[in-house]
């Protein structure tokens, strides 16, 4: 394992504004960038949430405070305007807030940090992932602006829908060009985290010694490296179609003689998109996999099984996508297969869970903000997999497809898990990441508002969908059979409205730390990772000088020996045993295997 | 608005039931679901699906119990005051007790389900050759468009796409205890026909036609829905089914084949999109 030390790194800190904040090519300020940016529009896709919830409580009924922004229709959602609420709702939070969030901003933060790199391989295509990410985020938000408004065709945007057949303003094909360029911007970020991770790991920081975030987030960038230019194939040809008049997703379709084809476009959708949900939830497995051992004091249990079931999910990912297709009149023997797949995928996961719960049996667990959404994340990840199981069987697929089920079950595993794992996260390394420190009664507060109304939302809609109501209606209750739902909806929004509202605790508390927190220590969690052993808080440019030389896996907690020889139970992965030093409790030698 | 809504429903199918001349059949409307879970099952095969989802209900209330149980208990029991375990859990034995429960979990849920799903579509949800072998087998065709279903019976000629093809507007007459036979295609976008009390749903896609059958065992009138995202007014893309008994459905067929050669127009193109029936077993 040679450690490719890196030119650009410990000297040279740039001095201009300009350079240091803005055009930065240091991972940990990119890092910083991409939280922001995901944090706001994480806040724009929310409200665009609470807008789908207002009108399936109170259909027709003007919409309070947020109806300003519908003037035009007196504050009320028209059934058009509610089309590209839940489509940019859905865009907005999947590729301009939890990517950017979990894969723009950890993704940045930790890998060099926690494999002992000075930055990444490549910082100024960095710079450039996140200032194409921002082309993105202008052409989202100016297809809000434009004539018959923003996209309305659902995050999916099947075509012939989503061609001018179907949905004909400039927004559509903006949101379509966003998605494009935001695949760009997520290529060259993962190209340069599978480099980085292969390069530019310390001497002795061999694979498996890498944190489990970093075995998460490193999986979710071959998978982006491999299926983002999927969707970007689909994107292009979805543009030519609307731009150009071409007809590649058209067929047959309102007086246009297309030889083209409809369900080619949802193999490339659902071919991305299928590892598109893995991408979402990998790396939030890498932190909690990672946090649930910290802090429960405790080695994370069966790390080789980790890691290998990570991987198995990783590669199984690209080959159940069929299952988002089963009603597409698909011939039944390839939806057998695929049905086959989708029931496999759950024994990797099987072995992930029980490893979080046998971490935590048995261990000495401390229950500080980062475990607590951890935890949160667990139980929501467990509610998702188990309401999946419906979903990959095709006999109850037939009946839920396309209902309010698959609406909860998708936000219980990607959204929430997606969302608890990301506050799991900042909470975890705010300090390392601005020096400063939340305020952990509010961290507390928050998690408990988010875990129960967050579980409370979701499991409504999973409600909803078997009691029969599809997903997308403006006004479910135009359905007979949908009619008694009225009351289930109503609460399940005033919960998504607690939710939100809890949310503001987040904001004051993370607004105010970043400004006025206590000064952080170097290692307030006590564990043993590089990032928190071997560098300040917050880290210097270039990271660490000289580059540490690692010694043992990353969670060496409740040694024996260590506690002997240091008195506390943990110790840093670079850290030498004293009584020990001439043969160390692990040499690089022998776990290097 | 409802009202209005409603008056205009009964004033169409007062108009409709006078055109038929059938004052026998009585156009009840949908009845209201109670309660929250699963709506009426009205078909034959829907107990198979609720069956598997009753099953896979009560594994995961299991699976959940025993999982909340777990993390309740280690995070009361073992907290900071009890000192933490040196166990990096990649003993063999700790290897074999992961693999082994994994294993365990995945035989008997997804095991339960795998084989039942399977059985249940080869003997009857995707099992068309079955339907269509039978003699008592009603064929229907299906138009889907911005926002409605149009339908087309063959007559009495049991041809499609000729003068004594009846055609319907958000309404499907079929009769009870017969196996329901639908091939479906959409003229714009992809729409997908939703059946909530007959536990099934099928695509509508432009380019390509897709099959799905059905059978209700009681009379009665049903919600149609459209599951998929069509449009502005995919919300409003719903049809009534009405199951008739044998002889009303009898009936009325012939009564409305007969209305209807009386009223073709070979001019008409727009009514002539019915196709030649694919009978592909």
């Amino acid at each position: 394992m040679e450690a490719a030390s890196h030119a650009a790194g410990a000297h040279g800190e740039p001095t201009s504004f300009i350079r240091r904040y803005l055009f930065s090519t240091d991972h940990k300020v990119i890092a910083k960038q991409f939280l922001w940016a995901g944090l706001v529009f994480l806040a724009v896709g929310g409200t665009l949430a609470m807008m789908i919830r207002w009108q399936w409580a109170f259909p027709g009924r003007p919409v309070p405070v947020l109806g300003a922004l519908l003037h035009r229709s007196g504050g009320v959602i028209t059934p058009a305007t509610y089309q590209s609420i839940f489509t940019m709702h859905g865009l907005i939070m999947i590729f301009f807030a939890i990517t950017p969030v979990m894969i723009g901003c950890f993704g940045n933060f930790t890998i060099p940090l926690m494999i002992g790199a000075q930055d990444m391989a490549f910082p100024k295509l960095n710079m450039l992932s996140f200032w194409t990410f921002v082309i993105s985020l202008v052409l989202i938000t100016a297809s809000f602006f434009v004539q018959l408004g923003t996209a309305a065709a659902g995050w999916t945007t099947y075509p012939p829908l989503s061609t001018t057949v179907g949905t004909p303003g400039a927004g559509q094909t903006l949101v379509v060009l966003a998605i494009f360029v935001t695949g760009a911007a997520t290529i060259m970020g993962a190209i340069n985290y599978v480099t980085t991770v292969i390069r530019l790991r310390a001497p002795g920081m061999t694979y498996m010694r890498m944190p489990l975030t970093v075995w998460g987030l490193w999986l979710t960038a071959i998978l982006n490296v491999l299926f983002v230019p999927v969707l970007g194939a689909a994107a292009l040809l979805l543009t030519l179609d609307r731009a150009f008049g071409t007809q590649f997703f058209i067929a047959g379709a309102a007086g246009v003689k297309g030889g083209g084809d409809p369900i080619l476009f949802q193999h490339l959708f659902w071919i991305f998109g299928h590892p598109e949900v893995y991408i979402l939830i990998l790396p939030a497995w890498g932190f909690i996999s990672d946090i649930i051992p910290f802090f429960a004091r405790k080695p994370a249990y069966w790390y080789r099984g980790q890691v290998l079931a990570m991987c198995a999910v990783t590669v199984l990912s690209a080959v159940v996508y069929g299952h988002h297709m089963f009603l597409t009149g698909m011939n039944p023997l390839l939806g057998k297969g695929f049905m086959t797949l989708t029931l496999i995928i759950s024994v990797p996961a099987e072995i992930l869970f029980l490893n979080w719960l046998h971490t935590l049996w048995k261990g000495s667990n401390r229950f500080s903000s980062p475990m607590l959404f951890a935890l949160g994340t667990v139980f929501v990840f467990g509610l998702g997999g188990l309401t999946g199981l419906y979903l990959g069987t095709i006999a109850t697929d037939l009946y839920l497809h396309d209902t309010m089920w698959v609406v909860g079950h998708f936000h219980l595993t990607m959204a929430a898990a997606a969302f608890l794992g990301s506050f799991a996260a900042i909470y975890f390394w705010f300090p390392k990441m601005f020096g400063r420190t939340m305020n952990e009664p509010l961290a507390k507060a928050h998690f408990w508002i988010s875990v129960v109304f967050i579980n409370l939302v979701f499991c409504g809609q999973l409600v909803a969908g078997f009691s029969g109501q599809q997903r997308r209606l403006y006004d479910p209750y135009q359905y007979t059979f949908l009619q008694h739902l009225l009351p289930l909806n109503r609460w399940t929004s005033y919960f998504a409205f607690a939710l939100a509202a809890g949310q503001l605790l987040f904001v004051y508390n993370f607004l105010r730390s970043v400004f006025a927190g206590a000064k952080a220590e170097q290692n307030p969690w006590e564990i043993g990772t590089l990032e928190w052993t071997m560098a300040p808080s917050p880290p210097p440019h270039g990271n660490y000088w000289p580059i540490p030389t690692v010694l043992r896996g990353p969670h060496e907690f409740a040694n024996p020996e260590v506690k002997k020889a240091l008195g506390r139970d943990w110790i840093g992965q670079a850290e030498e045993l004293p009584s020990t030093a001439a043969s160390p409790a692990r040499t690089p030698a022998a776990s290097g295997k | 608005m409802r009202t209005l809504e409603r008056v205009d429903r009964w004033v169409c199918l007062a108009v409709r039931g006078g055109l038929l001349l059938l004052p026998a059949i009585s156009r009840a409307a949908v009845e209201p679901e109670s309660g929250l879970g699963l709506p009426r099952d009205v078909s034959k095969n829907g107990h198979l699906v609720d069956w598997l989802m009753n099953i896979t209900n009560v594994f995961n209330i299991i699976l959940f119990i025993i999982m909340c149980v777990w993390m309740g208990y280690a995070c009361l029991r073992y907290n900071r005051h009890h000192e933490a375990e040196y166990d990096h859990g990649s003993a063999r034995r700790s290897v074999i007790i992961a693999l082994a429960l994994s294993a365990f979990i995945f035989a008997v849920v997804d095991g339960t389900l795998f084989v039942n799903a399977i059985s249940d579509l080869d003997s009857e949800v995707w099992n068309y050759e079955k339907v269509a072998r039978d003699p008592r087998t009603v064929r229907l065709e299906i138009n889907a468009h911005q926002w409605s279903w149009d339908t087309r019976y063959a007559g009495t000629d049991k041809k499609f796409n000729n003068e004594d093809d009846v055609l319907t507007w958000n309404d499907i007459k079929v009769p009870v205890n017969t196996p329901i036979y639908v091939q479906l295609t959409s003229t714009d976008v992809i729409h997908s026909f939703y059946l909530p009390n007959f536990r099934t749903k099928m695509d509508a896609v432009p380019g390509q036609v897709n099959r799905m059958w059905f059978e209700a065992k009681q009379t009665g009138d049903f919600d149609i829905g459209c599951a998929q995202h069509c449009g502005t007014h995919h919300y409003k893309m719903k049809a009534q089914l009405t199951v008739l008994s044998p002889e009303d459905y009898r009936a009325w067929l012939a009564e409305a084949s007969a209305n209807a050669k009386r009223a073709y127009d070979p001019e008409d193109k727009v009514a002539h999109w019915g196709w030649e029936w694919k009978e592909f077993y």
